[in-house]
C-alpha cells in the first residue's frame, strides 16, 4: 500500500513540469469546449485528438487524451443546462434538472453545482482506480484463454443490454456487427486473411480510429446539421460558487453516485450516460425531495453529474488491467495506448506499473483543471455555445477527413471513416446503440483468438470453457442477462418474485 | 423517425441482417480450412465468423417476426408521412450536409491539391447553409449575404492554411 502511495507521489511529480501543465491546460479546455458543443462528443474528441498526438512523447500524449476525455464529459453539462440539449449523451440526465434551473434564473449556480459534482465524482472514481486497478491486475493473472473468451462475450452482451434497455435486441445486433467488423483482415492464430474481397488494404483489418471518427464524428455532423437551431436561455449568469451547505446536504448522494458511477464504468462498454441515469434514478429513489426531481432539483443535478464523471476512472480500470474498455472513449484510449507503445492488459502492473499511477495523476490534474475552468470561465463557455454550427461543422469535418488519413497516409482509412459515418448515422436513427458496436470491434480479436486457442489446448473439448470458476461466473451471468431480456421470461420471473414476496408478507 | 417508420425500418433492417448473416455463414463455411497446413480442425479461421453470421441471422429473424407482428411488412405510402418528411427542412438540411461531406473526400481530395479542396469545401459549406438559413423565417438582406461570403472566404483560407501547415510541416504527413 505504502509502495503504491509512493509511486503515486512520483507519478504526480512527473507531471509537475511546464510542458505537462500547459498540455493539461489546453487539452482540458479543448475538451470542455468540444463537450459543450452539441454534436461533438467525448469519443469523437478523443479519437480526433489521437490523430494529432502521434508525434508527442508517450506520457504527454496519453495525458492530453485523458484531459480531453474528462473535459468533454464535464463540458456536456453546459449545453444541457443552457440549451436543454446535452453536449454529449453523458449529460442527458443533467438537462432534466439543469435546464429548469436555468429557466428559473439559476443557470450559474447549476453550472457551479455541475462543476463540483463532476470534480467530486471523478475524485471518488480516481480513489477506486488507484485501489482496485492493481488488485484487478493481480486477479487478471487467473484469466486464461477460456476466461478471456467469456469476458469478450460478456462485455458485448452486457453492453448491448445496458445501452439499449428498452430494446436489448438492437444492442445485441450492434455488438455482433462490431464483432463481425473485427473479423475482417488477417486473423492472429494462423495468419489467414478473411473477408478482404481482394482489397489489399482490407487485409490489415479495419482500424478502430477511422471507424470511431466516422461513427462519432461524421454521423454526429449529419445529426447536428439536420436539426433546428436551439436558443440559449441564459444571457447572463448568477453566482457559480456552490454553497458548502448544499454540498454537505447532498454528501450521501455524492458518495452514492460516485460509487455507482465507478461501478457502471467498470462494466464493459456501458459508459457515462448509463452512469448518470443510474445515479439519477438511485438519488431520486432515496431522496426526501423526490417531487422536485425534473423541476430543478439541486440533488438530481448533482447526482447526474457526479455519476457520469465517476464513470471515467471506472472505465479505465478494466481498460488498463484487462484491455477491455468500460466506455466508448476508453476504447479509443486503448487504441491510442497501443499506438504509443503501451500494452494495457494483465501484464501492465509487471511491464509498466508506473503507468497505472501516471493515469491516476493525469486524472487528478484534469479534475483540477475542470474545477478551475468551471468556476472561472462560465461567461467564456457561454460564448462558445454561440458559435454557429454552420461555421464549426466544416472545420470538424476537415479534421475527420485528415485525422484518419494521417495514421497510415492512405485514402482507404478516409473511406472507412465515411462508411462508418453513414452506417453509424443510419443505425443511430433506428435507435441502435453505438457503444456495443465499438466494444465489438475492439473485443473481436480477443474473442476469436481465445476461443480457437482454447480449443487447440483442449483438443476441441469445451469442458474447461464451462467448468472453470471464473468462466462459469461469466457464462452464467451472460446467460441470465440474455434470458432476462426475453419478455415472457422477464414477466414470468417478475411475477414469481412478486408472488414470493406476497407469500412472505402473509406469513406471520 | 416516428414509431410507424421505425417499425418499417426494422422490417427492412431485419431482411438486410438475415441476408448478411447467411452470407457470412456461407462465406465462413466455404473459407479455406487450411488442411494443407495440418491445423487443428477446431481452430479453422471460419469458426468465429460462422458463429457470428448465425447469431446475426437469428437476431435478424427475431427482428423480422417482431416488425411483421406490428405491421412493418406493409408499405408506408398510406399516411404520406414519409413523403412529408422528404419535403421537410430537416431532410433538405441532411441531404445538403451529406452531399457536401461526400463530395469533399470522394471527389475534391485527390483531384485538387488538399489545401484548395479544403478551402472550397469550407467555403461551400458555410455559404450553402448561411445564404438562406432554412430554420429562420425572414430571408437575409443583401448586406448580410455579402458578409456571409466574406466571412466564409476568410474562414476557408484560414482553415485550409492552418490544417495544411500543421499536418504537412508539423506532423510530416504527405497530404493527398
Amino acid at each position: 500500500m505504502l509502495e503504491n502511495l509512493d509511486m503515486l507521489g512520483v507519478a504526480i511529480a512527473h507531471f509537475l513540469t511546464f510542458d505537462a501543465v500547459l498540455n493539461v491546460a489546453w487539452a482540458t479546455l479543448l475538451g470542455i469546449v468540444i463537450g459543450s458543443l452539441p454534436g461533438l462528443t467525448a469519443t469523437m474528441g478523443v479519437a480526433l485528438l489521437t490523430t494529432l498526438t502521434y508525434h508527442m512523447p508517450q506520457d504527454q500524449a496519453i495525458l492530453v487524451l485523458i484531459c480531453m476525455y474528462v473535459g468533454a464529459i464535464y463540458g456536456g453539462s453546459r449545453s444541457a443546462i443552457l440549451l436543454n440539449i446535452p453536449g454529449t449523451p453523458a449529460s442527458a440526465a443533467t438537462s432534466l434538472d439543469g435546464y429548469p434551473l436555468a429557466i428559473q434564473g439559476k443557470a450559474g449556480y447549476a453550472m457551479g453545482l455541475a462543476t463540483t459534482g463532476s470534480a467530486l465524482g471523478t475524485i471518488i472514481g480516481i480513489v477506486c482506480l488507484a485501489v482496485f486497478a492493481p488488485m484487478l491486475a493481480e486477479l487478471a493473472f487467473d484469466f486464461g484463454t477460456y476466461e478471456f473468451f467469456w469476458l469478450a462475450v460478456f462485455g458485448v452482451i452486457i453492453s448491448g443490454q445496458l445501452t439499449s434497455l428498452a430494446d436489448p435486441l438492437k444492442g445485441y445486433i450492434a455488438g455482433f456487427l462490431g464483432l463481425l467488423v473485427a473479423m475482417i483482415g488477417m486473423e492472429s492464430v494462423h495468419g489467414h486473411v478473411r473477408f478482404s474481397f481482394g482489397i489489399q488494404e482490407m487485409a490489415g483489418g479495419i482500424n478502430l480510429i477511422p471507424a470511431m471518427v466516422g461513427a462519432f464524428g461524421f454521423a454526429e455532423i449529419l445529426t447536428v446539421m439536420k436539426r433546428r437551431r436551439a436558443e440559449i436561455v441564459a444571457k447572463s449568469v448568477d453566482s457559480v460558487f456552490p454553497r458548502t451547505r448544499d454540498l454537505w446536504r447532498y454528501k450521501r448522494t455524492i458518495g452514492r453516485s460516485g460509487i455507482l458511477g465507478t461501478f457502471i464504468g467498470v462494466i464493459p462498454g456501458v459508459g457515462e450516460d448509463i452512469g448518470a441515469w443510474v445515479s439519477y434514478a438511485a438519488a431520486r429513489r432515496a431522496s426526501k425531495e423526490r417531487d422536485r426531481f425534473g423541476k430543478g432539483s439541486y440533488e438530481g443535478l448533482t447526482a447526474a453529474e457526479t455519476g457520469n464523471s465517476a464513470v471515467i476512472p471506472g472505465a479505465l480500470i478494466p481498460a488498463l488491467t484487462l484491455a477491455v474498455p468500460g466506455s466508448a472513449p476508453a476504447a479509443v484510449l486503448i487504441a491510442a495506448m497501443f499506438i504509443h507503445g503501451i500494452r494495457p492488459g494483465p501484464m501492465i502492473m509487471i511491464e509498466t506499473p508506473m503507468f497505472v499511477f501516471q493515469v491516476v495523476a493525469m486524472l487528478l490534474l484534469a479534475t483540477l483543471a475542470i474545477l478551475v475552468y468551471g468556476l472561472s470561465l462560465t461567461k467564456l463557455l457561454i460564448l462558445v455555445l454561440r458559435i454557429p454550427r454552420e461555421k464549426l461543422m466544416p472545420v470538424v469535418y476537415v479534421l475527420c477527413v485528415i485525422g484518419p488519413f494521417a495514421i497510415y497516409q492512405r485514402l482507404f482509412d478516409v473511406y472507412v471513416m465515411i462508411a462508418f459515418g453513414i452506417i453509424g448515422f443510419v443505425l443511430r436513427e433506428m435507435k441502435y446503440p453505438m457503444a456495443p458496436l465499438v466494444l465489438g470491434i475492439i473485443l473481436g480479436e480477443l474473442l476469436d483468438k481465445s476461443l480457437r486457442r482454447g480449443l487447440i489446448l483442449t483438443d476441441g473439448d469445451l469442458t474447461p470453457f464451462i467448468t472453470r470458476p471464473i468462466s462459469m461466473v461469466l457464462w452464467v451471468t451472460t446467460l441470465i442477462v440474455v434470458l432476462m431480456s426475453i419478455p415472457p421470461i422477464k414477466r414470468g420471473v417478475a411475477g414469481g418474485v412478486r408472488r414470493l414476496l406476497r407469500r412472505s408478507e402473509v406469513r406471520p | 423517425m416516428n414509431q410507424r417508420s421505425l417499425i418499417r425500418a426494422d422490417f427492412i433492417t431485419a431482411v438486410v441482417l438475415i441476408t448478411l448473416g447467411l452470407a457470412t455463414l456461407y462465406g465462413s463455411w466455404t473459407m479455406d480450412r487450411l488442411e494443407i497446413r495440418r491445423i487443428h480442425p477446431a481452430s479453422v479461421p471460419g469458426l468465429v465468423p460462422g458463429g457470428l453470421g448465425l447469431a446475426i441471422a437469428v437476431c435478424g429473424a427475431l427482428l423480422l417476426i417482431r416488425s411483421v407482428r406490428s405491421g412493418g411488412h406493409r408499405p408506408l405510402s398510406g399516411d404520406g408521412s414519409f413523403t412529408r418528411w422528404l419535403h421537410s427542412i430537416e431532410a433538405r438540411r441532411l441531404a445538403l450536409a451529406a452531399v457536401l461531406c461526400l463530395v469533399y473526400p470522394l471527389v475534391l481530395v485527390g483531384w485538387l491539391p488538399f489545401w484548395l479542396a479544403t478551402g472550397l469545401f469550407v467555403f461551400a459549406f458555410i455559404v450553402v447553409f448561411e445564404w438562406s438559413p432554412q430554420d429562420s423565417e425572414a430571408a437575409p438582406s443583401s448586406a448580410r449575404r455579402r458578409a456571409v461570403l466574406l466571412w466564409a472566404a476568410v474562414q476557408a483560407v484560414l482553415v485550409a492554411a492552418i490544417v495544411s501547415i500543421v499536418f504537412q510541416e508539423l506532423f510530416l504527413v504527405r497530404l493527398p
